[in-house]
């Protein structure tokens, strides 16, 4: 079981593709109210283009093997925010370790490749997350709506959705 | 493994040629019968069929007795349950979180308050944990008791189911006692529970394992080891080792397979670290006995061996729990911290993830629910094609799929 500092020493020995920097919990500063910290867990930050060549890189290395994708999903923070976080999680079964990941993914053009090819896990999140949000996976096999019907317009985990008067007739007010 | 199961496509009708001289019968009348189309078929299976144990169809394509393809069609209970975190304060999606997995409420309750402690960084009393612990694992037993009592029901043996409810039954009013409510608890709140155990409860609990671990010899004598029972689940839906890690599969589903890994041991959270070490319980493997390993066989085993580690944590539990506050210093309206925290536990179905992002405010920025159902019912479409019909409920009900979870 190796904790995060030692994952992020392994992940730039092993030169991770698309690997950017590490966010870690911090303090606020006591001086500067408007500086709240961060708490929860550290992160690391990756290229989301990269990231099916990322899960797979440290899949198949022997010390880190991430061999589990626990959870695909993505984030919408602000509706100001020029950016969706896609947030990947993956577990070692052998090490019983995790490693949280987030790649920032720009809301004017928001296509990532998919990530099937690394782990098959990764299918039914990238459906969900598809629909949900409006985010293309770029190889995903079979890329049709999963919780919502086929005809749902909107994206509902934006912040900016609008929720729908009616749907068919049926008067959603 | 890339490959992946395409949808159904079209049936092409074959036409075959039948002279007219093969068309009369010796009565002088017409056959018709010759004239069956012997396409491929499209079967919806559910979204309304009692195998499917809620409201999720599958497509099937059948050539006869035997599957060609499946595709899993979701969404027919879909409730918005993240859309939802994002709009109540914190402590009023509790509730919500009930209604996901409603067979095993108290552990939905908990990794939904974990997650949000992780993020505040609360300290929980001695007492509560304790309490949490039993809970979540009397839980496990009444959700692992529907799981291996509808099984039966699948496949043709109707008594055991039975015989689950009644002690599930028993397990109810146990909660009813704790916190009111027999199927949506919200008991375990964050910071803590909700309230003490009532006067007698921890005795009760007491006398409930004593009796649950005779009656459990009565189901395994009764369905596991029932010839007709093997017979009917052995060598079926035979999940690899290395298909189980690429599908992402966890709980039951990757024991069953052979692959030791429990959450609750390998990546301690609560007091499971003090119980792992003090080797109060197994992890059950499956191994292959009655067939091939990985089988739906041995993910029945698995669940109903489980049962029975339940029974020792829970046991061990009893033997330490002093009396104590219940619940930190929690304000009434909470406010959590700017961050983010993912903590997934051991559900009876699997991991259990709750990934929470907090802007400092009164309400969640994301809420994600990382159902186990979700993520192991995708395997399906991988394990139908190639079976016989009959066999497809099988390994449908041995993936313990509950709806209100792969919806949410």
């Amino acid at each position: 079981m190796k904790d995060f500092d030692e994952i992020y020493q392994r992940l730039e020995a092993i030169k991770a593709p698309g690997l950017l920097s590490a966010d870690r919990p911090r303090e606020g500063d006591p001086e500067d109210k408007t500086d709240k910290g961060r708490a929860g867990e550290a992160f690391v930050l990756i290229e989301p283009a990269a990231a099916k060549e990322f899960l797979i890189a440290v899949r198949d290395d022997a010390e880190l093997a991430f061999d589990i994708l626990a959870d695909l999903t993505a984030t919408d923070p602000d509706t100001e925010d020029e950016n969706f976080w896609l947030n990947l999680h993956l577990l070692s079964l052998g090490h019983g370790h995790r490693l949280a990941i987030k790649a920032m993914v720009p809301k004017a053009d928001p296509v990532v490749p998919s990530m099937v090819d690394a782990h098959m896990a990764a299918h039914f999140h990238e459906r969900e997350c598809a629909e949900m949000f409006g985010i293309t996976f770029e190889g995903n096999p079979d890329p049709r709506n999963i919780l919502l019907p086929d005809d749902w317009e909107g994206h509902p985990l934006r912040k900016d959705y609008e929720f729908p008067k009616e749907y068919h007739g049926i008067s959603c007010e | 493994m890339t490959e992946i199961n395409t949808p159904p496509e079209p049936p092409e009708a074959k036409t075959i040629e039948i002279p007219e001289k093969a068309r009369t019968l010796p009565s002088g009348e017409r056959e018709f019968m010759l004239d069956v189309s012997t396409s491929d078929l499209e079967v919806n299976m559910g979204p309304q069929h009692p195998a499917t144990h809620g409201v999720m169809r599958i497509l099937i394509r059948t050539d006869g007795e035997v599957v060609t393809g499946g595709q899993v069609h979701l969404g027919y209970l879909h409730r918005c349950a993240e859309k939802i975190g994002e709009n109540v304060e914190w402590l009023q999606y509790l509730p919500y979180t009930d209604r996901y997995d409603y067979l095993s409420a108290m552990n939905n309750n908990l990794g939904y308050s974990l997650a949000v402690e992780a993020v505040m960084g609360v300290e929980i009393p001695r007492r509560a944990t304790l309490l949490r612990t039993i809970c979540a694992e009397l839980n496990r037993i009444g959700s692992h008791l529907i799981a291996f009592g509808t099984y039966g029901l699948d496949i043709g043996a109707f008594t055991p189911f039975f015989y689950c409810f009644r002690e599930r039954e028993w397990m109810m009013a146990l909660f009813e006692k704790i916190c009111g409510a027999r199927l949506t608890y919200s008991y375990i709140r964050i910071g803590g529970v909700f309230n003490d155990a009532p006067v007698g409860w921890l005795k009760e609990v007491e006398r409930f394992c004593d009796v649950f671990e005779e009656k459990w010899q009565e189901y395994y004598d009764l369905l596991v080891v029932n010839h007709i029972f093997v017979q009917r689940t052995a060598k079926i839906g035979v999940i690899t080792p290395e298909m189980a890690v690429d599908y992402g599969l966890t709980g039951p589903m990757l024991r069953g397979s052979g692959i030791d890994f429990d959450l609750r041991r390998d990546m301690p959270y609560m007091a499971y670290d003090e119980i792992s070490k003090a080797g109060v319980y197994d992890v059950p493997l499956g191994r292959g006995e009655k067939g091939e390993l990985g089988d739906c066989w041995d993910r029945v085993y698995v669940r109903v061996q489980e049962m029975m580690e339940s029974i020792k944590i829970i046991r061990w539990c009893l033997g330490c729990i002093e009396d104590g506050p219940v619940i930190g210093d929690i304000p009434k309206v909470l406010k959590v911290p700017p961050g983010e925290a993912y903590v997934g536990i051991e559900n009876p179905r699997g991991e259990l993830g709750h990934y929470v992002a907090s802007d400092g405010g009164k309400v969640a920025k994301r809420c994600r629910v990382r159902g186990p159902s979700f993520c192991n019912v995708a395997v399906l479409e991988k394990l139908l094609p190639g079976t016989f019909l009959a066999d497809s409920v099988a390994i449908i009900g041995s993936t313990d799929v509950v709806i209100g979870e792969t919806d949410r």
